[in-house]
């Protein structure tokens, strides 16, 4: 989560890392364990891009090390700089190393535990990954793909809308405090929660990004309960590999695998009829899961977004007015953030974009960025069929008034000025370049502003300078 | 010597920066807060001044705004 610091209110803007960030963050061991798994390996492979792909492939079944010089071969002169990306993402994820050849080249070579598992993923052979549920018989109680999808959408939307307030919206404990711990929602002293600037901006992202950054925050708090990371994210890739409609058995799962499967249960991730059930169905959440973020920024998420329900609900008029064509709360809750609601029908809300609602949301941390990703995500049908697909009046105009409360930019600094001579200015004016902390300079009139932090190196400097001179 | 100031560095358009004069010279914030004019583009102000500032400035954009919708 990246801080921005605008005029004294400070503005937290969400950064959905995809999974090959997330990876790269972990350390060596934890990498090298989780790459025992096949369902790991092949998740990882998925993510990688097509130059990446191609050359692991092509390195698969090698057992010694290839040159680097053979490996630069592989692209033309012109793609120098897809190969220097390609390698740098292979060294980040760990998936080959160097090793010295007998010649004294540098050679690469695969990962030897990534190698086998990819082998066995693609191959076949190894461990069954998830236990089908045949041991257990037929299911009586067998749910088919859309009750699996009505589920997973409920229990999802009772997560965002407890965020949103609704006082019908009850949630675990344990839920509740992993949304503090993720900085969703804030707590004060005995109180009930209420949600942050991150809460807002996340409740506009897209159920994928959603479901992603939340994973990723279970993630590492994971480690503070006393839970695998490892176990659990070879779990969660298995599960994005399973049929949907299908039933897995939780025969040989850990005791932290197990509450891990519950609090998925919660999250509407996977389906189970009982707490004590043996069997589980993952929803379609949980597949599309690893698929993560780098897959949604696009049209595709718009026309069978899992999770959203109906497909595109909101017309936007060139007039600011904003109709949306549904009778969810959740999805009212949201729309009312930014937009004033006028009337209120059985099918339909009537909303205006005015520039007070908007201001008041901006207030709230909200961008005018996630607005418009908000309102391109969930445009109606009939608005996709235009080009742009939101009016440009619109969409300008929202960014307008953010921009008026940026009119102004403030940066604390020390003025420094009335050097007597050039020389010495300019001298000044290199150390506290040097050092980083320069902020601005006018050569004309020999002034200076140097930050704050950078002031006491910097006066050290000239006391220095003038002992000396 | 040197001469050497604490304060708060304020950049801006043009406009806004003669608005700022403005207000400086009226003593609208109570006192005069322009340290020193750098240029057409950054003031160096005092520190204390930036909330009521951007209060001010807020004033002066909803003034001069209109509301474009009719209910």
């Amino acid at each position: 989560v990246a801080l921005t610091a605008a005029k004294g209110v400070l503005r937290v803007q969400l950064q959905c890392k995809n999974l090959h960030e997330y990876l790269k963050e972990l350390s060596p061991e934890i990498l090298d364990r989780l790459y025992n798994h096949p369902a790991t390996c092949l998740a990882v492979y998925r993510e990688l891009p097509p130059l990446a792909k191609n050359y692991v492939m092509r390195m698969l079944f090698l057992d010694q090390p290839l040159p680097q010089a053979a490996v630069a071969l592989w692209v033309k002169k012109d793609s120098e700089k897809d190969h220097d990306q390609c390698v740098s993402v292979l060294s980040g994820l760990r998936l080959w190393h160097s090793q010295q050849l007998q010649g004294g080249l540098q050679g690469n070579i695969l990962n030897p535990v990534f190698k086998d598992n990819l082998r066995i993923a693609l191959l076949g052979g190894g461990k069954s990954w998830a236990d089908q549920g045949d041991s257990l018989g037929p299911d009586r109680h067998a749910r088919d793909v859309e009750s699996l999808d009505k589920y997973a959408l409920e229990r999802w939307e009772v997560v965002l809308h407890f965020m949103v307030g609704c006082p019908s919206a009850a949630v675990s404990q344990d839920l509740s405090q992993l949304l503090i711990q993720a900085g969703l929602m804030r707590t004060e002293a005995g109180d009930a929660p209420c949600i942050t600037s991150a809460g807002f901006q996340f409740l506009l992202l897209d159920t994928a990004s959603q479901l992603w950054y939340f994973t990723l925050q279970y993630l590492n708090t994971a480690q503070t309960r006393g839970m695998d990371l490892v176990e659990i994210l070879s779990f969660l890739f298995q599960l994005s590999f399973s049929t949907l409609g299908r039933d897995y058995s939780v025969e040989g799962m850990s005791e932290s695998l197990l509450t891990f499967l519950q609090h998925l249960r919660e999250f509407g991730l996977v389906f189970q009829r009982k707490r004590k059930s043996r069997r589980y169905y993952p929803t379609r959440l949980a597949i599309t899961l690893s698929a993560g973020v780098s897959a949604n920024s696009s049209s595709t998420a718009m026309g069978a977004a899992p999770g959203t329900g109906d497909s595109g609900f909101i017309v936007v008029e060139t007039n600011y007015r904003l109709y949306a064509y549904t009778n969810s709360e959740l999805q009212i809750a949201l729309v009312a953030l930014f937009s004033e609601c006028l009337y209120r029908f059985p099918n339909v809300v009537v909303a205006q974009v005015t520039r007070e609602s908007v201001q008041q949301a901006i207030a709230n941390g909200i961008t005018a960025q996630q607005i418009l990703h908000f309102l391109r995500t969930r445009a109606h049908p009939v608005m996709l069929k235009q080009n742009p697909v939101l009016p440009p009046t619109i969409t300008d105009q929202i960014r307008l008034w953010e921009l008026e409360r940026d009119r102004l930019q403030f940066s604390e600094g020390v003025l420094y000025n009335q050097f007597l001579s050039q020389a010495d200015f300019e001298v000044l004016r290199d150390r506290a370049q040097g050092l980083g902390c320069l902020v601005w300079q006018n050569v004309a009139h020999r002034v200076i502003v140097v930050s704050p932090q950078g002031h006491g190196e910097v006066k050290r400097f000239w006391k220095r300078q003038k002992s000396h001179t | 010597m040197v001469n050497v100031l604490k304060g708060v560095l304020v950049e801006c358009d043009p406009a806004m920066k003669q608005f700022l004069l403005y207000l400086n010279e009226t003593s609208a914030l109570g006192k005069k807060f322009i340290i020193q004019d750098l240029g057409d583009t950054h003031v160096f102000i005092l520190a204390e001044v930036v909330h009521i500032l951007q209060e001010r400035v807020g004033e002066l954009m909803d003034q001069n705004s209109f509301p474009i919708t009719q209910k």
